[in-house]
């Protein structure tokens, strides 16, 4: 089966955040003010209501500054560690069409998520108590239709597909860019994470952190040892104890009372 | 009917600190088992469904780690290792399989005992510490929580592995054990065989 994704090519982002809007409507969110720190931006960072973020990072060049728009929300991840981190089986469920969608009836709000995610998406909700995040629009994709910050995207900055045909037209895009002159122009799919389901073309592809992207982004370590050896460590020291103790009792039986009172 | 001769072992305040230590460890391990493992979570349905279980095994772990304070208030002087509990863990594994010649008498506790006092108390402090980390995750560090999802599963399983051996021990392994953590009594060749010293110096008083 074809696995969808959404490419953002981000020299085409002209920062109009209508992508945002679309996010808010489409899932029916109610906008909460944040504090004005003198940055174009919407809000200094995603919240439990707030999805998808256009980040204008300021990027100064030969004494010039310039943004570098990028749109900020879930990368569904191939390999996603907010789905390892997780102990409510069904609150984080992996669709076969490569999203990872959040199920809010199974969620418990432990936030081990937040803990999980390499690129710190997911956001806990003080009033539910349960965490949200950047569905890709499960419920428009679902019935064919494309997500809604790329169904809105004037500059075709955004567009939806398969995750094959976009790799592809990521490549192309950045064979066009370096043939224009942006030597440094690539692709942004990270490796440590089996790759996303969200793929950016990013002019200078050798510095992504100039975008807010992680460098080199993995399933943090601790909870591959906590959710693999810990697992079978834990699972070895309860079973070998209950055993043990068991056939310590058949093998030899209680202790006596060898002593007679004085 | 001749009545048994009794000895009083652990009076009320031990037991009942003791049992308050009990319930609330239980409780605080099942749950936590219930988030440990997608194969052990039907054990959060019998506590009352996730949201629940997540709600409410951070204070179970509280009111543990509260009520191990008090025994540690309680308990601590007297579980110091002496050079006799340093000979009997060296001769742990003969004691193990009920060979106890050689193997140092032992007072009020045996020097297994203290060790499983001092590795509870020890895995409370870092399962407390943690706790409270990953209770409220959205306010710590990530570095901070990093390091907690991984300590406090170590020290559970520590802690765990510890009472497993201690309930075993205290119930089928040394028959009137139990009693005396329940009705706070055993009878004077109890003592004689298994806390030689504290026996003599019982019988002494």
């Amino acid at each position: 089966m074809h696995t969808v994704a959404k490419l953002i090519d981000t020299t085409l982002c002209i920062g109009c955040k209508a992508c945002e809007v679309a996010c808010q409507t489409w899932n029916d969110q109610e906008f909460t003010l944040g504090t004005f720190d003198g940055s174009y931006q919407t809000l200094p960072d995603l919240a439990p209501n707030f999805w998808n973020l256009i980040k204008f990072n300021e990027f100064e060049r030969g004494g010039k500054l310039s943004w570098l728009m990028s749109k900020y929300q879930c990368m569904h991840c191939v390999d996603p560690g907010c789905l390892r981190a997780c102990p409510a089986p069904g609150a984080i469920v992996h669709l076969k069409n490569g999203i990872v969608d959040f199920n809010h009836d199974n969620c418990i709000g432990c936030g081990y998520c937040i803990t999980g995610c390499p690129f710190d998406v997911p956001r806990l909700s003080p009033t539910t108590k349960k965490v949200y995040k950047c569905s890709l629009c499960s419920d428009r994709t679902a019935v064919g239709l494309e997500p809604a910050c790329i169904k809105t995207c004037p500059t075709n900055c955004l567009t939806f597909g398969t995750r094959e045909d976009l790799l592809e037209k990521a490549q192309s895009r950045t064979a066009e860019l370096q043939a224009d002159g942006v030597a440094a122009a690539g692709v942004y799919n990270p490796a440590g994470v089996g790759g996303t389901h969200v793929l950016y073309v990013l002019a200078n592809a050798a510095r992504p952190e100039d975008y807010g992207l992680p460098r080199d982004p993995s399933v943090p370590l601790a909870v591959r040892l906590w959710k693999g050896p810990v697992k079978w460590l834990g699972s070895l020291v309860v079973a070998g104890g209950i055993l043990g103790a068991f056939f310590h009792y058949v093998r030899y039986g209680p202790k006596k009372e060898h002593a007679d009172a004085e | 009917m001749q009545s048994e001769r009794r000895m009083a072992r652990f009076d009320l305040y031990e037991r009942t600190v003791h049992w308050l230590a009990a319930l609330s460890y239980l409780y605080a391990a099942l749950t936590g088992l219930a988030l440990w493992s997608h194969k052990l979570y039907w054990l959060a349905w019998v506590f009352g469904g996730g949201v629940t279980v997540r709600g409410l095994h951070p204070w179970g772990g509280t009111i543990f780690a509260v009520v191990l304070a008090v025994m540690f208030r309680k308990w601590a002087g007297q579980m110091k290792l002496d050079t006799d509990d340093r000979e009997w863990l060296r001769k742990a594994h003969k004691y193990a399989v009920h060979e106890e010649e050689g193997v140092p008498e032992s007072g009020r506790f045996n020097a297994g005992q203290k060790m499983l006092f001092w590795s509870q108390a020890l895995a409370t402090v870092l399962l407390f510490a943690t706790g409270l980390v990953l209770w409220w995750p959205e306010v710590m560090p990530r570095t901070l929580r990093l390091a907690a999802v991984l300590i406090h599963p170590l020290a559970a399983i520590g802690s765990i592995g510890g009472i497993i051996i201690h309930i075993y021990m205290g119930t089928a392994a040394v028959p009137g054990a139990l009693r005396s953590m329940v009705q706070g009594w055993v009878t004077p060749s109890w003592a004689a065989s298994h806390h030689r010293k504290w026996y003599r110096e019982s019988s002494e008083r």
